[in-house]
């Protein structure tokens, strides 16, 4: 499965940690919004609890024209609005503060009422005022609430302004990370791919349309660019693969200024099936080529880890060969190869953008005999710091499809080969063989199926058939001649 | 290196008989990389819908923002990227023109 390079699932486990985060900010939110208060925000909240602060007191104020004595009452005690209820005139007797959402629960529906006498009287100041406490209370009440009202439309637009403004950077910068990158790819083919470059020099078809004129390069994403070349000997052909960095995503972009990644270009050779031998062999920096030696099947089961051997220049200190024998490796690493590229220094000099090679013919996937080159993209500006590492590629492509391997290294390679084709073709026989029990049981069942569809009519019959055939078969079998 | 030098006709590597021109291999849409924008976008808009909460309507369309930057494959992205779009925007328009909710215009 192909994925966008540091794309990958800590990311996803990130957000998801975000995503709990609003849940659990919610969940606060939630409650207030099943007690009936359908708030959004804190401010909200607090300020429908503000509101109902003035609600409280001066309710037991208003109504003690009908219900003078009880009324103080009830404003210290919890039980005093239980003895209260008894009366039934005003059921709604908040006692303190500290007992509202008691309160609210208990009498649902009536939070109305308050409102309406509290509502009027600010409206209607002058008349009908019958106690100085309203009075005072109301100028309370009004700027309490107008405080409450105000609050959060000014700062309701926090987030409308911060996201806005996020969008239109991710805008502005979708279009100058897509041009860089861009720029990137077209500095990679003009110096590798145009006229009289390497690959114009190795290979005859060049790009992926017909004709002089064809387009070099394939984009497939804003990241993903894809150059092929084609017509040369001992190979069917050679795809780069570019996976460059998200530029053009903003938030891929803050990501990978936490977790760094690199711009990278990806060769595939596919080699032709008498040009390679059994060559299953591996280079890459010390700890990626143990991560390698553990991921990729073919490693895994034909090559381990080769310790570097007294007596020959080998490849520098941080990188690592993986390989299936030890002739084989020391015939592909080859002087001219540690002179230009792998050797102590020519590594520290021209070796930073390497990050691995592999060659196989026994590599899964729709192509067997595959060499893989993977390296790090320099700058725009630095495109020739990559021309040694771009060279061994053809280098290589001659000596893998020149290569014959001894008699020994052969026969050693012969065997685990053979163990592995057995391996396969069972488990192909297996495969098939599961595919034809799945279709008889099939079979069966539509059969069960369509004999319960029947009728009961129909089931008679055949049984009856069924008993007559029986019956037949138990009989002795006489033999018939023609009289004559 | 050797190869890299060779230019005379006779060692010229190159084969024009032998060259195949590039067939982009197919894939099949299970084995697509995982949208995960597009996917965390959904949820964020079914959570803006649903709680009513307006950060999370905007989370979502930034997050589309990003599946639709991410495209690659026209045809079966769009589908649900578009459909993410949806519900984000539904979210926003309920959150902005939806109905008044008492106690919270005083």
């Amino acid at each position: 499965m192909a994925r966008p390079p540091c794309f990958s699932l800590p990311y996803f486990l990130l957000l998801f940690s975000v995503v709990s985060l609003l849940l659990s900010r919610h969940h606060v939110l939630a409650d207030s919004h099943f007690e009936g208060f359908e708030a959004d925000d804190d401010e909200e909240l607090d300020s429908l609890s503000t509101e109902s602060l003035p609600l409280r007191s001066p309710s037991p104020l208003t109504r003690s024209e009908p219900v003078p004595d009880p009324v103080p009452d009830p404003v210290p005690s919890y039980p005093a609005p239980e003895s209260q209820t008894a009366d039934a005139d005003h059921p709604k007797q908040p006692s303190s503060t500290s007992f509202e959402y008691w309160d609210e629960d208990e009498f649902e529906g009536l939070p109305i009422e308050p409102p309406s006498p509290e509502t009027t009287t600010p409206r209607s100041a002058d008349s009908e005022d019958t106690k100085p406490s309203d009075r005072s209370s109301d100028p309370k009440a009004s700027p309490v609430r107008k405080k409450a009202g105000t609050s959060p439309r000014s700062s309701s637009y926090v987030v409308e302004i911060a996201c806005g403004s996020f969008l239109i950077m991710f805008v502005i910068n979708y279009f100058t990370g897509k041009r860089e990158n861009e720029n990137i790819a077209l500095a990679w083919a003009a110096k590798f791919a145009a006229k009289d470059s390497i690959f114009d020099k190795n290979f005859s078809l060049l790009g992926v349309g017909d004709g002089d004129d064809s387009p070099l390069l394939l984009k497939e994403g804003q990241n993903v660019f894809k150059f092929y070349a084609s017509g040369r000997r001992y190979c069917q052909g050679l795809l780069a693969t570019m996976e460059l960095k998200s530029r053009h995503d903003l938030i891929s972009r803050l990501y990978n200024m936490v977790v760094p990644c690199k711009d990278e270009i990806n060769f595939e050779v596919y080699m032709n099936d008498d040009a390679m031998d059994h060559v299953v062999f591996a280079v890459a920096k010390k700890k990626a080529a143990k991560v390698m030696h553990k991921e990729v099947r073919d490693l895994q089961r034909f090559a381990s880890v080769l310790s570097p051997p007294n007596g020959r220049k080998w490849v520098a200190e941080e990188l690592a060969v993986i390989s299936e024998s030890k002739e084989v490796a020391g015939d592909l690493i080859s002087e001219a190869a540690l002179d230009q590229v792998l050797g102590e220094k020519a590594f520290e000099k021209h070796g930073k953008g390497f990050i691995s090679m592999h060659f196989s013919d026994q590599h899964l996937g729709t192509h067997k005999k595959m060499l893989l080159f993977k390296f790090a993209l320099p700058n725009v500006n630095n495109m020739t710091d990559m021309t040694r590492l771009v060279a061994l590629i053809p280098y290589y492509i001659d000596q893998i499809g020149r290569y014959k391997l001894s008699a020994q290294a052969r026969s050693k390679t012969d065997t685990a080969r053979t163990k592995a084709a057995q391996e396969a073709y069972k488990e192909l026989q297996n495969a098939r063989q599961d595919a034809l029990q799945r279709k008889k049981a099939e079979k069966k069942r539509l059969m069960e199926e369509a004999e319960a569809r029947l009728s009961a009519e129909a089931i008679r019959k055949k049984e009856a058939k069924e008993r007559s055939r029986q019956m037949k078969k138990g009989m002795p079998r006489v033999k018939m001649t023609r009289a004559h | 290196m050797s190869s890299h030098g060779n230019l005379s006709a006779a060692n010229d590597p190159r084969q024009p008989s032998a060259a195949k021109p590039y067939v982009p291999p197919a894939v099949a849409p299970q084995d697509l990389p995982v949208d995960y924008s597009g996917f965390i976008a959904v949820i964020f808009g079914l959570f803006g819908v649903m709680f009513r909460y307006k950060l999370s309507s905007w989370l979502a369309i930034i997050f589309c923002a990003q599946s639709i930057a991410n495209m690659r494959n026209y045809e079966n992205d769009l589908k649900q990227v578009s459909m993410a779009m949806m519900f984000a925007i539904m979210g926003l328009v309920s959150n902005y023109f939806g109905y008044a909710r008492p106690g919270r215009k005083s």
